[in-house]
């Protein structure tokens, strides 16, 4: 016998939890589908002869891309090499060393017989100390900074301090860029300058390719079920949901791994924000809060052409600190601009994004867990038959692997990077791998950032990378 | 007690998930088909059309009799190959080409593609026609420059830059002033690579359109030119009350390279906008002229970074007197000044950069 308002209660809850599944997913299904319709728009207005035309024309400004690398001596000269074979005609490497405890520096120094620089630059943002600029006689555009260890925005930071050029592509220092990526991820700065202030390119996942020389031979999908599962993930949230926020100027994030900026705007937003874990996220509705109360028209947008490669974690470890660290990250922006939230001023941003963002992706992992908590209590108390938990359990399976498989699908329509039907059938399976075990996982971690956060943790935590580059 | 979900809408709901989900699956995997059979019909198909196509543009006249009796799935193959082919071939060989893809009745059809009514349609009829170099599509796309669908301007624009005459080309300059952006700059992208062939066009606008954007983009277009016949042109707009109109003649002015430019060069380094500055002092290491460095290093004590930064690479390009001035400048008492005479004391050379 229970009391009669614990069970309005309860129904009244578990009401709300069908209808926000039903919300979130349906939410979901239409970030992917108005993503395809934009990837495939985009990839109509682009021709073959665009590539030469961007690399001739004297419009494609000069880009500094900055590398920030903290214990990478692994993979280090290789990624080095790698940026400065670039397809672009006009670019700087500036790499970061950030206070590495392993021999990162050392060797750089050797294999680009690196020289002490006493190039001067302004300090327009603020970062810990610099101990060294070192530049190379071999590479005239490249520029390596050690600095005192301060993270990765701080580190960032410095490296804006010393480019030169108008815009700066970020980028984290084990991806790999594709040769042309820049002159694709270039093409709205070159369209529109002065209005486009940052643009997102697609973040692919590396592990499992044939890598050789700092660049992807031949596409291939991981063997372990942990990373096939993340491809999944990229090609849903990554691809085509950033792709469809896009579609109203209302992109919020912008991959730490690969984004391009403008590097006058990023500085008047005041640069990087050295206090916070997603500080790919925080610059870039800092950038958008800039210019909607300046009143100045501006875009960012996303391309979902130009490819980064990344390898992703293959032990649940490892992935339990990137998957808080982003929900810290995310928890900590979305508060900071709160102010944004619902107000017509900020336009799609404040109407639209952010309350999805709150609703959908800060507040959504509290919800799904409340949700299988509730369901052995409903059953405990006769609320719910195990049929009925059954065939709950398997609509949210279902829809969840509609919207997945509709990802893949539409990559294969406008990109087919995974030529094989094998790959195929793989992915789907892996659509389908996640609702057991990874995605209740995952939840739980999110969970736990909200008391991460509320401790006001802002570790990192190492990104252990068995090397993808070995492969 | 009732149970709090009821169940019926619910199996309901799962069926039909499940039937979306396998119908997508099933689609999937018959597009996964469908491609697969078109890929293999193309990889099978290709080798042999590239031969023959490679044999026929060899040879002038172009004979076309062998193409006569091909599938539409061919002849679209060889349409592809013919346009890849033009892409990176040009004289003799470009104008064969362009021979047998008028005589498969292909230019006919992407004409006419030029009147459609999507204009995704018209883009690409005005891209390919650009890139097979067909002298008569030229009236066409001087016409399609009016299109009210900027992706049909820019690539009608693009496509009179591969194959425009001269009076083609001066059609495009009343384009630098369009209200599109895109479309202006593949104006000056095009009028980049050929503009040489229309330069008095390109002046008598800068000087007489009432457009701004369309302005500053021909005084851009006269720096990457160098129009020597520019010079006075330049020397009125450098003293114009907008800017970046200032900005962009100090930069096509040094460009140029007229030593006429030195004294307004000096003059602009008291410009009130630092942007000005700036490019009057990166402008001023061209000239390398000692009667310079006074003037530059006044300027060392700028209140803007990159003016000074600017100003420092000019003294290190004037030589002896330049030099003189750093090592002057790195006693000086600004730790900034400093390191910026240092930096350039010990490269000895300009960096290039555009703040």
């Amino acid at each position: 016998m229970i009391w009669p308002w614990v069970e309005t209660g309860l129904a009244w809850y578990t009401a709300f939890i069908l209808v926000f599944f039903f919300a979130i997913n349906t939410y979901y299904l239409a970030l992917t589908v108005a993503g395809f319709w934009r990837t495939i728009r985009v990839a109509r207005e682009v021709r073959r002869p665009d590539q030469r035309r961007l690399l001739r024309s004297p419009l494609t400004p000069p880009i500094s891309v900055l590398a920030p690398a903290f214990n990478e001596e692994a993979n280090v000269v290789e990624n080095v090499r790698s940026l400065l074979m670039l397809d672009y005609p006009l670019f700087e490497v500036i790499l970061i060393n950030d206070g590495s405890r392993d021999r990162t520096l050392g060797r750089l120094v050797d294999a680009f017989d690196l020289r002490r620089s006493a190039r001067c630059f302004e300090r327009v943002l603020p970062c810990k100390n610099i101990r060294g600029i070192y530049d190379s006689p071999i590479y005239p555009n490249l520029v390596v900074v050690d600095k005192d260890n301060g993270g990765k925005a701080d580190a960032l930071n410095a490296g804006l301090n010393l480019s030169l050029y108008p815009l700066f592509c970020a980028i984290d220092a084990d991806s790999i860029l594709e040769s042309d990526a820049l002159l694709r991820l270039v093409r709205p700065f070159v369209d529109a300058p002065g209005v486009t202030i940052a643009a997102g390119g697609v973040v692919r996942v590396a592990n499992g390719c044939e890598i050789h020389g700092g660049r992807v031979h031949r596409v291939q999908l991981p063997r372990r079920a942990l990373p096939l599962i993340q491809i999944v993930e990229y090609l849903r949230a990554f691809l085509f949901g950033r792709m469809g926020w896009s579609t109203g100027n209302s992109l919020l994030v912008i991959s730490g791994a690969f984004g391009l900026f403008e590097k006058r705007a990023a500085v008047q937003a005041g640069g990087y924000a050295t206090d916070s874990v997603g500080e790919d996220m925080e610059l870039v509705v800092r950038m958008h809060r800039k210019r909607r109360e300046m009143h100045q028209p501006y875009s960012i947008g996303f391309v979902p052409d130009p490819i980064c490669w990344t390898e992703v974690p293959v032990t649940f470890r490892v992935l339990r600190r990137q998957r808080t660290r982003w929900q810290r990250g995310l928890i900590d922006t979305l508060i900071r601009h709160r102010a944004m939230i619902g107000r017509p001023r900020f336009g799609t941003v404040g109407m639209v994004s952010l309350p999805g963002f709150v609703m959908f992706e800060m507040l959504s992992p509290l919800v799904e867990l409340s949700g299988y908590i509730l369901m052995p209590v409903l059953w405990a108390l006769g609320l719910l038959s195990l049929s009925g938990a059954f065939v709950f359990f398997v609509l949210a399976l279902m829809y969840t692997v509609l919207v997945s498989a509709l990802a893949v699908l539409l990559e294969d329509i406008a990109f087919r990077r995974y030529p094989r039907t094998w790959d195929l059938c793989r992915l789907l399976l892996g659509a389908l791998m996640e609702n057991f075990g990874f995605r209740q996982i995952t939840v739980w971690w999110r969970v736990r950032a909200f008391w991460e956060y509320l401790r006001g943790d802002l570790s990192w935590g190492a990104m252990e990378r068995r090397g993808v580059r070995a492969q | 007690m009732a149970p709090v979900v009821a169940l019926e809408p619910l199996r309901n709901s799962v069926l039909v998930l499940a039937g979306v989900v396998f119908l997508l699956a099933l689609f999937l995997l018959l597009q996964r088909t469908w491609s697969a059979i078109s890929t293999g019909r193309r990889n099978r198909r290709e080798p042999a059309l590239s031969r023959l196509v490679y044999g026929v543009v060899q040879k002038s006249p172009v004979d076309a009799t062998a193409f006569r009796r091909l599938s539409r799935f061919d002849r679209r193959l060889v349409r592809s190959i013919l346009l890849s082919l033009a892409l990176d071939l040009r004289g003799d060989i470009g104008e064969t080409i362009a021979e047998l893809y008028r005589a498969l009745g292909f230019a006919r059809r992407d004409l006419k593609r030029l009147r459609s009514w999507r204009a995704a349609v018209r883009a690409s009829a005005a891209a390919d026609l650009g890139l097979i170099h067909m002298p008569e599509s030229i009236p066409p796309l001087v016409q399609t420059l009016d299109d009210s669908d900027i992706r049909v301007r820019q690539a009608a624009v693009w496509a009179i830059g591969q194959v425009g005459t001269a009076s083609a080309l001066t059609g495009l300059v009343r384009l630098l002033g369009d209200p599109s952006l895109v479309v202006s700059h593949r104006v000056q992208e095009v009028l980049a690579e050929r503009g040489r062939e229309v330069a008095d066009a390109i002046l008598s606008y800068a000087s007489g359109s009432s457009s701004r954007r369309g302005r500053l983009a021909a005084i851009e277009l006269i720096g990457w030119l160098r129009i020597t016949a520019a010079s006075d042109l330049l020397l009125t707009s450098m003293g114009d009350l907008d800017p970046e109109i200032r900005v962009k003649s100090v930069k096509a002015a040094a460009a140029i390279g007229d030593p006429g430019f030195l004294e307004p060069f000096h003059s602009l380094l008291e410009d009130h906008r630092w942007e000005v500055r700036c490019q009057a002092a990166k402008g001023l290491s061209l000239f390398g002229s000692p009667s310079s460095v006074p003037r530059l290093t006044a300027v060392l004590r700028d209140r803007h970074w990159w003016v000074r930064f600017y100003a420092a690479t000019a003294l290190a390009e004037v030589g002896e007197a330049g030099e003189e001035a750093l090592s002057m400048a790195f006693q000086d008492e600004d730790p900034s000044v400093q390191d910026m005479a240092r930096y350039l004391l010990e490269r000895g050379s300009a960096v290039p950069a555009l703040p």
